[in-house]
């Protein structure tokens, strides 16, 4: 417990000042210093500079949003490989290679563990500073006897004490305060609609089909619909103005995810369409855009295995011919598909490549062989 | 004969149970966490596996205490400007115990049974 107090010292300092400096202004803007009103503003301007001071970590998820554009086929190519394959190891080879291609392409799109760390010890900082000022005692540093006192005692709506929670309410000396456990209880809703609303918002378009239709999404989606039912209980024991901060958190959350989602949404997503159909409604959409996922396509079909080296004669011989015509005997325009050469090395795709290699099949087989386990990727070719 | 056998790799196995109990208790807690909390925010980590998964191996591979440490560190990694990546938990060398599908640690004779 003292090492807990120890690591929130500082924090509660930090706390202490932002909230006391957001009240003398406030103060000095002519509200009454006493007046609970100019305490929740002050817990308000506590969340604008926690949540300011987090904006660059959300810029930089951005912009690493907006470069997965660029690395959009080759996640599709993955995708595609595990297509239909719901078993759990074919998920976490899914997970594993994606996560690869990130790293190896520097866009990974996913925001740290840090934003939550951050933000956590904030919220407990803030719970034992109202806590402390509930029983008299003095902050750790900007906030005096005076001023926590002040703060513990200032109330919402002029009745509801910041420091009171539902249960302290409930079991209050002189009898249930309702007032106090009204709002309480509207509190409670309204954070968890705005919990509910920010997830579904991920939830409902910002996953691709894909991750859909995994069975842990599923599981997911499950809780998500329980969980805010737990929290509506385990919200009653936090004191109003813990819960006064949380719902502006929750309300910023809410409206930063939806600005991210509608323009800057994760590609193959449902907000990614709705987006290029917004854009195409106004003639703005590029056609580059909408195609880039083809053409990046054809560039990947470069085949990966070394050409066999051909002799000067062989290769006038095969020159002047039509590529077309040449296909089915192929003997040194698709050096990697003769079956004599590679065949032992990938038996499972070579025999198949060579009947459909007049058709479109022909710069597919390549592309298969590229990744390291063709076996799986083998039935992209075979129909 | 065969029966103090048996009662002596019965009591090791009790015995290797309760030297078990702080990671399984561990890896308990972080099960919850993981079916109750982290849905809550979604995706968040910029590794595979995720830092609770990472704690959750590295726990049940090396204990609680050494464990704990590993998932400190790799947490301490997971910030906006690492590049992420696949980063498993190391593997124990000469790791004596069986791990059940859900993640607890069991001693190795359980398996046979």
């Amino acid at each position: 417990m003292d090492l807990l107090s120890l690591i929130l010292w500082p924090l509660k300092w930090a706390v202490e000042l932002i909230l006391v400096g957001w009240h003398s202004l406030f103060s000095a803007l002519g509200l009454p210093p006493e007046e609970g009103l100019t305490w929740v503003l002050s817990i308000v301007g506590l969340v604008l500079v926690v949540r300011a001071l987090l904006i660059p970590l959300f810029v930089k998820q951005i912009k690493n949003q907006r470069r997965m554009m660029e690395v959009a086929p080759q996640l599709k190519k993955i995708q595609d490989k595990y297509k239909g394959k719901k078993d759990q190891f074919s998920r976490e080879a899914m997970s594993r290679e994606t996560m690869e291609l990130y790293k190896k392409t520097g866009t990974n799109p996913l925001g740290s563990c840090l934003p939550l760390l951050v933000q956590m010890p904030i919220f407990f900082a803030l719970f034992s500073v109202l806590n402390d000022s509930q029983t008299g005692k003095s902050g750790v540093g900007p906030l005096n006897e005076e001023l926590s006192e002040q703060f513990g005692s200032s109330s919402l709506f002029g009745f509801a004490p910041l420091h009171m929670s539902f249960s302290s309410a409930m079991n209050a000396p002189g009898g249930p305060e309702v007032g106090v456990m009204i709002v309480a209880a509207i509190m409670v809703v309204l954070m968890t609609a705005s919990q509910f609303i920010t997830q579904l918002q991920i939830v409902s378009k910002n996953i691709s089909d894909e991750t859909k239709a995994s069975p842990m999404f599923k599981q997911q989606r499950i809780l998500l619909y329980i969980l805010p039912f737990v929290f509506l209980f385990s919200g009653f024991a936090f004191p109003l103005g813990v819960m006064f901060y949380w719902l502006v958190s929750n309300i910023w959350t809410m409206v930063q995810q939806f600005i991210i989602i509608r323009n800057m949404p994760m590609p193959g997503t449902e907000a990614a369409k709705e987006r290029e159909e917004r854009l195409a409604r106004k003639g703005k959409l590029k056609p580059a855009e909408s195609a880039a996922g083809d053409t990046l396509v054809v560039e990947e079909k470069k085949p990966s295995q070394r050409q066999q080296p051909v002799g000067k004669n062989r290769a006038k011989k095969a020159a002047p011919k039509n590529p077309a015509v040449a296909a089915p005997k192929n003997p040194a325009t698709t050096g990697p598909k003769n079956p004599s050469a590679p065949a032992s090395k990938n038996p499972a795709t070579a025999p198949k490549s060579t009947a459909p290699a007049a058709t479109s099949g022909t710069p597919q087989a390549p592309a298969a062989k590229a990744q390291p386990e063709a076996g799986t990727a083998s039935k992209n070719d075979g129909k | 004969m065969t029966g103090v056998t048996a009662n002596q790799s019965q009591d090791l196995a009790v015995g290797q149970s309760i030297l078990l109990l702080p990671r399984n208790a561990a890896v308990a807690a972080l099960i919850a966490y993981r079916t109750a909390i982290s849905p809550l925010y979604g995706e968040v980590c910029r590794y595979y596996p995720s830092c609770s998964a990472y704690a959750m191996h590295a726990i049940a591979q090396h204990g609680a205490v050494i464990g704990s440490g590993l998932a400190l560190r790799r947490i301490a990694r997971c910030h906006p400007w690492a590049a992420g990546g696949v980063d498993d938990a190391p593997l124990k060398k000469n790791f004596r115990y069986t791990v059940t599908p859900r993640g607890f640690v069991v001693p190795a004779s359980h398996r046979k049974g």
